[in-house]
């Protein structure tokens, strides 16, 4: 009987990590076919049903008028968008979390939790709902199609993630820790930056991730809210996809676009594993 | 109700390893259906893991566990048919007292009328009945751990009750109302109590037996009794009674004497065949007499001070240069500064290398 | 130096925190806060430190206003319940705080942190991770960073209770110590706490608290020995003072049908009517000729055996020198001690105690 339960167990395992991982494995090896390989059915095993090149992937920093795809611009600017969008967030949001966490706010029948709630209630509604009042708006202040204008969308967008796990993250640390720093001579935003601060670092690197995955990924807004200048990576990559399909740079581009996520995973994983997070705090 | 043994039960952090860290050394032990005990030591001596081992919450890496004769060391916590208080209360707290303590039967499916029968009849037990319609989140600290018990008791097939520091939420003057409800809980259902505490008081109010453990071994198990008056070690004689047992260096003297600080102190021991390499005197403060004259075993002490406890006094003496605690009636006279202290043979214990002589 | 606490009231919700506080302490002294848990202890050092502003009332220290100076400025140290201290940083780091705070220069710095660390026995941890300490080390890193300061006011809110008992024990004697040592000699020391025994023994005066009021302030003796209500008597003792009510008529003391007490002397001049009577559990004793209690539960603590007895309303505990095992129902015949009778009012207030101190 424990046998059986542990052999489903294990089977529901793999069939779901297949499922994962099987459409990214596709993707790496789409990117090395040429167009043979994609157009005469499904070819599988590198060097076996097909022979693999490096194309699809020279052409992503080659230029259009070179027969490439050119997504260099693109990248620079997603990074630079998600990167300050997600900086700024978290600094904004983790003083207003601080704030909401430790002191009593009132207005009418406003208390915390409403304010609270007020932030995330950005994350509920429908992107479409926000799209067209931030299109005017962006509109009136000739920020559309701009970098900088990307970057308020984006601080909207994402300093509901920051405010909502940072007031979670402060409502852990014990008041007293805070208190104590007062009792020892530091005024309030001292006992902020030196003693808070540095013990919720955990908490901001949740943040910070959860803020540039979010950030990273949007393809809406700022497919909404750019035309010709300013492209960012999601809306270039599915650019790609015009009435000739090539495939292998679509699929090289993907992977590139996945990458820094990856990357910034793998490290915070390795972090947060050695125990920072619980180990903090008590 | 079931009689738990635990044979030769280990626990180590790296059992695959030739030499083995021991959270709990190997041990045997038999809990008698219906007993109540408590395992007492301070922090990080292995109560905690024992008892998580009964639970089922920690595999022990060696022995077996038993219940009534029943290999049960590989079953897990919930089959294993015991309850469990923690030391903070857990209730549902958008249940009312009754939902609460039906929701172990609920869960298992009972008819409704035996439900209600056995509700009632917990209830009534630790006195909740007035409390039964109200809402579990608007009690008291004690109604609260009172109901975690009780939804352990309403299961009629539990092995034994384990409690891991029930009191420790708990107000002092409350304390004592919960230990009388646990009492009368183990005197109603012979269940087989076990309870996890770092405080003596609790551990020797509570127990017929007391585990005394250390650094992962047990030292001493023995009636409250036996453990005040003849602690097996010398850990125990300090772990066990506040004040701490005093202890002195001394040297055999003769048959039955010890000499120390310049003193001979007759025993109840006989200490002829001894061959440690230190001796120990053992003495509780509570059986220092306080006398004015010299006699059979006294020393001459002088009281340096008097701390007032209430209903007791407790004198620190010093005689050449050992310092004594000794504690007396609130209204015994505490003579001059020099006084003599009576030290009764019997109430001697002699400890060879940290261990009571016994004869 | 003092520090005069007026009229202090706090009222957040609909229940007192703070009720008309008033109280005069002065340099070099221990004061201990007794209540039990809500009585309003934590919020009065608190509102002492500064980190809560009191609806009410005036604080002044030397006649300087002490209430309106922000926390950051005012010299308090403050040592909780909880284990408090800057994880991130080192224990030396951690002492050395509130100094680098007022920017002092670092060997000045390093000199009183080591002192300070010494003091409390942890010289050699300086370079330790606070998360790497036991809960009784942690603790005393917190007393040294309160230590350091030489602040005027130091708040201890009930440092040892999340403590092993033993350990406990140990550090209430080295707290002592610290405190009463050339150290402190400048501070006012607060010590809040909901146990009797430990307020009796770090000696100084009691402000016994109860729903945010102070009931009676004075030497651990008086409180002891006159308590001005029945509350205080209740709070001041462990066991809590039993209580029970009677009438006296013609000389004598009715407590029911059965049960009839000789006054004592010092109660000699209550005029007829009701009574509450206070007698602690040492006053409670076994005796052939006795009244007949039946037993509730018996408790037995090292040497000696609180017995929980009951005779129709009266339900008391009494206490036995002697180890001795009764059976739940039992009848056993008592005896009171009307020495140590305590005549409360029926508004609860002390009319006569044995110690005479009131009329």
């Amino acid at each position: 009987m424990r046998v059986l339960y542990t052999s489903l167990k294990y089977l529901a395992v793999v069939l779901w990590s297949t499922f994962v991982i099987a459409p990214f494995l596709w993707a790496v090896s789409t990117s090395f076919k040429d167009f043979q390989s994609v157009t005469n059915g499904a070819t599988y095993i590198p060097w076996v049903d097909f022979e693999p090149n490096l194309e699809g992937w020279r052409a992503l920093w080659k230029s259009p008028a070179q027969g490439g795809v050119d997504i260099v611009e693109p990248f620079f600017n997603s990074v630079f968008v998600t990167a300050s969008g997600s900086l700024i967030s978290i600094v904004l949001g983790t003083l207003a979390a601080y704030a909401l966490s430790r002191f009593t706010f009132k207005a009418g029948f406003i208390r915390n939790g409403d304010i609270t709630f007020f932030f995330i209630s950005q994350r509920i509604m429908p992107p479409v709902v926000l799209a067209i009042p931030f299109f005017i708006m962006l509109g009136k202040f000739s920020l559309l199609d701009t970098l900088a204008g990307l970057i308020i969308v984006y601080i909207v967008l994402l300093m509901p993630i920051a405010v909502w796990i940072m007031v979670d993250f402060f409502n852990k640390v014990p008041v007293e820790i805070d208190e104590t720093a007062l009792i020892d001579g530091c005024n309030p935003l001292q006992a902020f930056y030196k003693v808070v601060l540095p013990n919720s670092i955990p908490g901001i690197i949740v943040a910070g991730m959860f803020c540039m995955i979010f950030g990273w990924t949007d393809f809406f807004f700022s497919f909404i809210l750019t035309f010709t200048e300013v492209q960012l990576l999601p809306v270039a990559i599915v650019a790609l996809n015009s009435s000739i399909t090539p495939w292998w740079s679509l699929s090289a581009a993907a992977l590139v676009s996945v990458a820094p996520l990856v990357l910034v995973a793998f490290i915070v994983e390795r972090y947060l594993s050695k125990g920072n997070l619980s180990g903090a705090l008590k | 109700m079931a009689k738990i043994e635990l044979q030769n039960i280990a626990h180590s952090y790296n059992p695959q390893s030739a030499e083995q860290i021991y959270a709990l050394n190997p041990f045997n032990m038999t809990w008698e259906d219906g007993g109540r005990y408590a395992i007492l030591g301070p922090s990080g001596c292995g109560k905690t893991t024992m008892l998580n081992i009964m639970s089922g919450i920690v595999q022990p890496s060696e022995g077996n566990l038993l219940f009534d004769g029943v290999d049960v060391t590989k079953l897990s916590t919930s089959e294993r048919n015991i309850a469990q208080v923690f030391q903070f209360p857990v209730i549902y707290g958008t249940m009312s007292v009754e939902q609460n303590l039906a929701f172990p039967l609920v869960c298992r499916n009972y008819e409704k009328p035996a439900i209600d029968a056995k509700v009632n009849e917990v209830a009534e037990a630790l006195g909740l009945q007035e409390l039964l319609t109200k809402s579990a989140s608007r009690l008291t600290a004690d109604q609260k751990q009172l109901i975690s018990l009780g939804r352990g008791l309403v299961r009629d097939d539990v092995a034994a009750v384990l409690m891991d520091e029930p009191l420790t939420v708990i107000d002092p003057d409350l304390k004592f109302r919960l230990r009388r409800q646990l009492k009368e809980i183990n005197q109603k259902y012979r269940s087989t109590l076990i309870y996890v505490t770092h405080d003596q008081n609790e551990a020797m109010t509570f127990a017929e037996n007391v585990i005394v453990m250390d650094a992962g071994r047990i030292v001493q198990v023995g009636t409250p009794k036996e453990l005040f008056e003849r602690p097996k070690t010398t850990f125990v004689g300090y772990f066990i009674g506040a004040p701490a047992m005093n202890f002195f260096r001394c040297e055999r003297d003769g048959d039955y004497s010890l000499r120390f600080g310049g003193n001979t102190i007759t025993t109840q021991t006989r200490l002829t065949e001894l061959s440690a390499s230190q001796l120990k005197l053992g003495i509780r403060s509570e059986y220092i007499k306080i006398v004015d004259t010299i006699g059979q075993n006294t020393i001459p002490a002088r009281v340096k001070r008097v701390e007032d406890l209430g209903n007791h006094k407790l004198v620190s003496a010093v005689s050449n240069d050992l310092d004594i605690k000794v504690k007396v009636h609130r209204d015994t006279a505490i003579p001059a500064e020099q006084v003599h202290l009576d030290l009764p043979a019997e109430n001697c214990c002699v400890y060879a290398d940290e261990i009571l002589v016994q004869n | 130096m003092s520090l005069i606490a007026s009229n202090l009231s706090f009222k957040p919700g609909n229940e007192w925190h703070l009720d008309n506080v008033c109280f005069e302490m002065s340099k070099g002294q221990i004061y201990t806060i007794l209540g039990r848990t809500l009585a309003g202890k934590t919020t009065l050092l608190k509102t002492l430190a500064g980190l809560i502003s009191p609806d009410q009332g005036t604080l002044t220290l030397d006649d300087r206003d002490f209430g309106s100076i922000p926390v950051w400025k005012r010299e308090v140290a403050m040592v909780y319940q909880q284990f408090i201290n800057y994880p991130h940083l080192s224990v030396y780091e951690n002492v050395a705080f509130p100094l680098k705070q007022r920017r002092m220069q670092s060997d000045q710095i390093k000199a009183r942190v080591m002192k300070a660390l010494q003091q409390v026995g942890l010289d050699g941890f300086e370079n330790r991770k606070i998360q790497a300490l036991s809960g009784g080390q942690q603790q005393r890193v917190a007393l040294a960073r309160s230590l350091v300061k030489e602040a005027s006011v130091i708040l201890l809110d009930e440092p040892l209770v999340n403590l092993d008992y033993k350990l406990r024990e140990q550090l209430r004697e080295e707290f002592r110590n610290i405190f009463s040592s050339e150290a402190s000699k400048d501070s006012i020391l607060i010590y809040s706490s909901t146990d009797p025994v430990e307020a009796m023994q770090l000696g100084g005066q009691i402000l016994v608290m109860d729903e945010g009021r102070i009931l009676q302030q004075g030497t651990s003796k008086e409180v002891y020995e006159n308590p001005n209500c029945t509350k205080v008597a209740q709070i001041t003792n462990d066991p809590a003072m039993n209580l029970f009510e009677g009438r006296v008529e013609a000389g004598r003391i009715i407590l029911s049908s059965e049960i009839e007490l000789e006054l004592p002397q010092h109660c000699k001049r209550l005029a007829t009517g009701s009574y509450i009577f206070g007698m602690r559990a040492a006053g409670i004793t076994l005796n052939q000729t006795g009244f007949p209690f039946s037993v509730e539960l018996s408790e037995i603590s090292g040497s000696e055996t609180f017995l929980h007895i009951r005779h129709e309303m009266i339900g008391v505990v009494g206490l036995l020198d002697s180890v001795q095992n009764f059976n739940t129902g039992e009848v056993v015949r008592v005896q009171f001690d009307t020495m140590q009778l305590y005549v409360f009012d029926q508004n609860e207030q002390l009319v006569s105690s044995p110690y005479c101190g009131l009329e």
